[in-house]
């Protein structure tokens, strides 16, 4: 996919009110984005370079890539330069997917062809295309549709954002309206003020799920919203209701039960004395549930003794909503009941008699009940905002609002901005369509496009993920469960020979209803491909004498003590030998000269020795070998002394070895090591060139180790 | 040469392609980017392999780019040809295929002496 940005940007002098949707920085500046999409790279050249300074320009090849490039920035992308005959998917095929998903009513395309039969025309246009270009491309009259569309675009859609902020605003105050309104029943009746909207939130929960049900009545997302609204006012008329009744904590006497009862009739008055408004469908809910919502489904409610489905359903669902919230709150005459027992009462007829498919389906959410309002009363009413959205995207025609998707667009920003700052590699999977999205950044830097539908199939995708990674990568996403949904690992992706180590995280995501499946997930790739081989690196460095390469006096130790703790039954031979002569070497030759000895010198120890042998220098010229034997280590120890030394150049190299054996001395790092330097200490007394085993009786304690430090010294440079 | 003598050996129509263009200097880019433009090639793949759906897209290819590029000659043989493979496979290709081919090599060759031209002109 071509990315080319045009340099001038839009005169925004029309838009004014736009800043204030549109709070990006540097928002002012808006580069319309067209997308051209032709199978010929000449012809979108010749457009785009008809039209890259004043629009920012994306190409697509073929109907697909089209398609990719669409779902990627969807409302953000202001036309849509549209080929007919294309590779892969066709201008008309493309289209119809437009209409299916729901594009084309947003995103005008113009349809650029030579094809001009009339039926070609009559098809594009009933598909949705605003406009023709037809070939040969002349360029004004190009660059005029262009700069007209869109223009016409752009006020609709804002025109579409002020009646989307202007809905929002209606409702929002409405609801605060009610609200208050509501609130002045429960200031007097000493409630905690979540009554309202406990019994609202439930009420909408019911609508909700009987819609879902085969047998239950189907409510339109309008009819939801008005209902659960109009549940807030069902305790309106107990405004006129003294507060000694109100509010007397013990049981009411029959008379005042008459007058408590009153509250439904009052309520409802008061409702149908309103001067306007009477046919808003509101005002008749509200009207109907405060009348009927103390009927019983066997007629035995009052104030009008209804029966069956003679109560409106919306005051039965009200009923219900009211009895449970009214069970499991405490109130002046008692305390709350928990949340299973006064499902179970309420399953059981205790506490009035509903309608048996409200009953079964108050059962079936009765389990999510419980979180479901906790989570209302914690958070400050995330769900009326919800409940706003929503009705703002289901109203009227209003396809999506401009502002939601700008609001989307927003969050995409950042994303990308954070994903470009920290260089990791963002993606989110959904598994119905089989669909990959990575981070735009992400996305240039591995040349992968930032949509790639069915992944699992795609090679240039592949190509990143070896297989056995693809293999960990399945296992660990098995693991993952609804409750567990989060996982992490480390792993190398990359082009062969280019792999990187990464640390992946993601988090599965579930379906919210019914039996839980994946939808999909998100996660992210960190590459710490650096700070690993950092680590790796200084480990390795630590533990190796820079001059020869073999381990130095620390890392030796250590591994040899590993090795007689891992078997301590075994034989070990602990040899430490040193150059005959080396000062000689230094003195005549240069310090040059003396380090080139004692690296050949560690060049043919490599040579002669076994891979799980382990060799370290442990001084200035000093050597230090560790084996396992079976039965006699002295043939061993005499092949390796022969093997070493030599000539270098003209310096005739000669070596002395001092041997100590567990068998001897014990298991004991230390005791082992001055043994052997004390069989050395002799060997070198008596004039060196040989190899000896210490045999208990060489009691000196001088020892012939010298400081390495100097050497190392000049190892560096 | 001049880019509309250039035109003239093309058999193209240099005062249209101009008129729509607005600037010599992207006639002349176009034209010479159309030099490695592979839709030719395609056609010919697709003709050798009796390909309808590669054939008739690279001759509806042939057909747009001439059309914008003001090649008359290659628009008008490049068109028939798209309308004979429009619906299905047709013989007929052949013929008019060779047609095609005489105004694309023309087309290639006076673009190619009006490159080198330009070439001599600026050592």
């Amino acid at each position: 996919m071509l990315y080319k940005s045009g340099e001038v940007c839009y005169d925004n002098a029309d838009f004014g009110e736009e800043k204030e949707v549109m709070f990006l920085p540097g928002a002012k500046k808006v580069k319309y984005k067209i997308l051209i999409a032709d199978d010929s790279e000449m012809n979108r050249s010749i457009l785009a370079d008809m039209l890259e300074n004043e629009y920012e320009i994306l190409e697509a090849k073929n109907g697909k890539q089209a398609l990719e490039v669409i779902q990627t920035y969807q409302h953000d992308l202001s036309l849509v330069l549209l080929d007919i005959v294309m590779p892969e998917m066709d201008g008309f095929e493309v289209l119809n997917e437009m209409n299916c998903r729901g594009y084309i009513s947003d995103i005008p395309v113009i349809m650029i062809s030579a094809e001009s039969s009339a039926s070609h025309v009559e098809r594009a246009y009933e598909l949705g295309v605003v406009d023709f270009i037809s070939r040969p491309f002349d360029a004004l009259i190009v660059r005029r549709r262009v700069d007209n569309t869109i223009l016409l675009y752009a006020k609709q859609k804002k025109l579409m954002d002020l009646a989307a902020r202007q809905i929002y605003e209606k409702e929002r105050q409405s609801r605060l309206m009610i609200e208050i309104l509501s609130h002045v029943v429960e200031f007097r009746n000493c409630e905690s003020g979540l009554h309202i909207r406990r019994v609202r939130l439930l009420t909408e929960l019911l609508l909700r799920h009987m819609t879902k049900r085969p047998d239950g009545y189907r409510f339109s997302l309008q009819e939801i919203a008005t209902i659960s609204t109009a549940s807030a006012l069902h305790d309106i008329g107990k405004i006129a209701i003294p507060e000694t009744i109100l509010n007397k904590p013990g049981r009411l006497t029959d008379a005042e039960f008459a007058v408590m009862q009153t509250h439904t009739q009052i309520g409802a008055k008061m409702l149908d004395d309103l001067p306007v408004h009477q046919e808003d469908p509101l005002i008749k809910a509200a009207y109907e549930i405060c009348r009927w919502h103390h009927e019983r489904y066997d007629g035995g409610g009052y104030p009008d003794k209804l029966k069956g489905d003679e109560i409106p359903i919306s005051a039965q669902i009200v009923a219900l909503a009211d009895v449970y919230d009214a069970l499991t709150s405490d109130r002046v005459y008692k305390k709350a009941i928990p949340h299973k027992m006064a499902v179970q009462m309420i399953q059981d007829g205790k506490c009035g008699i509903f309608n048996p498919m409200l009953i079964s389906c108050f059962m079936e959410v009765a389990d999510t009940l419980k979180v479901q309002l906790e989570n209302d009363a914690v958070a400050e009413d995330p769900h009326r905002l919800r409940g706003v959205v929503e009705e703002l995207l289901k109203r009227e025609e209003l396809p999506a609002s401009a502002r939601t998707l700008r609001l989307l667009e927003h969050e995409r920003m950042k994303y990308d901005f954070i994903a470009a700052l920290t260089g990791d590699i963002q993606f989110e999977y959904t598994t119905v369509p089989s669909m990959l999205t990575l981070s735009y950044t992400a996305a240039n830097r591995l040349g992968l496009p930032e949509v790639i539908m069915d992944p699992e199939h795609n090679e240039n995708l592949l190509a990143f993920v070896p297989q056995r990674e693809r293999e960990q990568f399945f296992a660990v996403f098995q693991s993952t469960t609804p409750a567990r949904p989060e996982a992490k690992y480390d792993c190398m992706l990359g082009l062969e020979g280019n792999e990187r180590w990464y640390h992946v995280i993601f988090r599965t995501i579930w379906s919210e209803e019914g039996p839980q499946w994946c939808t999909g997930l998100i996660g992210k790739a960190i590459d710490i491909h650096d700070a690993r081989m950092k680590t790796n690196n200084l480990e390795h460095m630590a533990s190796i004498d820079q001059l020869t390469g073999l381990l130095n006096h620390a890392s030796a130790k250590k591994q040899v003590n590993a090795r007689m703790a891992e078997h301590p039954a075994g034989n070990y031979a602990l040899a430490i030998f040193d150059l005959d002569h080396f000062k000689l070497a230094n003195d005549t030759f240069g310090h040059q000269f003396g380090d080139q000895v004692l690296i050949q010198t560690a060049q043919q120890l490599c040579r002669c020795i076994r891979s799980d042998d382990i060799a370290a220098r442990v001084g200035g010229d000093e050597y230090l070998l560790f084996l396992e034997y079976k039965t006699d280590p002295e043939p061993t120890i005499r092949r390796i002394f022969s093997s070493l030394g030599g000539k270098y150049k003209d310096f005739l190299v000669a070596v002395s070895f001092g041997v100590a054996l567990t068998e001897t001395v014990g298991a004991d790092y230390d005791a082992l090591f001055q043994a052997a330097d004390k069989a050395l200490y002799t060997v070198k007394r008596n004039g060196g060139g040989h190899y000896r085993f210490f045999d208990g009786v060489m009691h000196d304690t001088f020892s012939v180790i010298s400081p390495i430090e100097e050497a190392v010294e000049r190892g560096k440079k | 040469m001049t880019l509309k003598q250039c035109y003239d050996l093309l058999e193209g129509d240099y005062e249209d392609v101009l008129g729509r263009m607005r600037k010599e200097a992207l006639v002349e880019k176009f034209a010479l980017k159309f030099l490695n433009d592979s839709s030719y090639e395609s056609l010919q793949q697709g003709l050798a392999a009796k390909d309808q759906q590669i054939a008739f897209r690279a001759a509806h290819t042939i057909k747009g780019v001439a059309q914008n590029l003001g090649f008359t000659k290659l628009y008008e043989t490049s068109g028939h040809l798209a309308d004979v493979l429009r619906r299905e496979w047709s013989e007929e290709a052949f013929p008019l295929a060779r047609q095609v081919e005489a105004a694309y090599q023309k087309t290639i060759a006076a673009i190619k002496a009006y490159q080198e031209g330009c070439a001599h002109e600026k050592p």
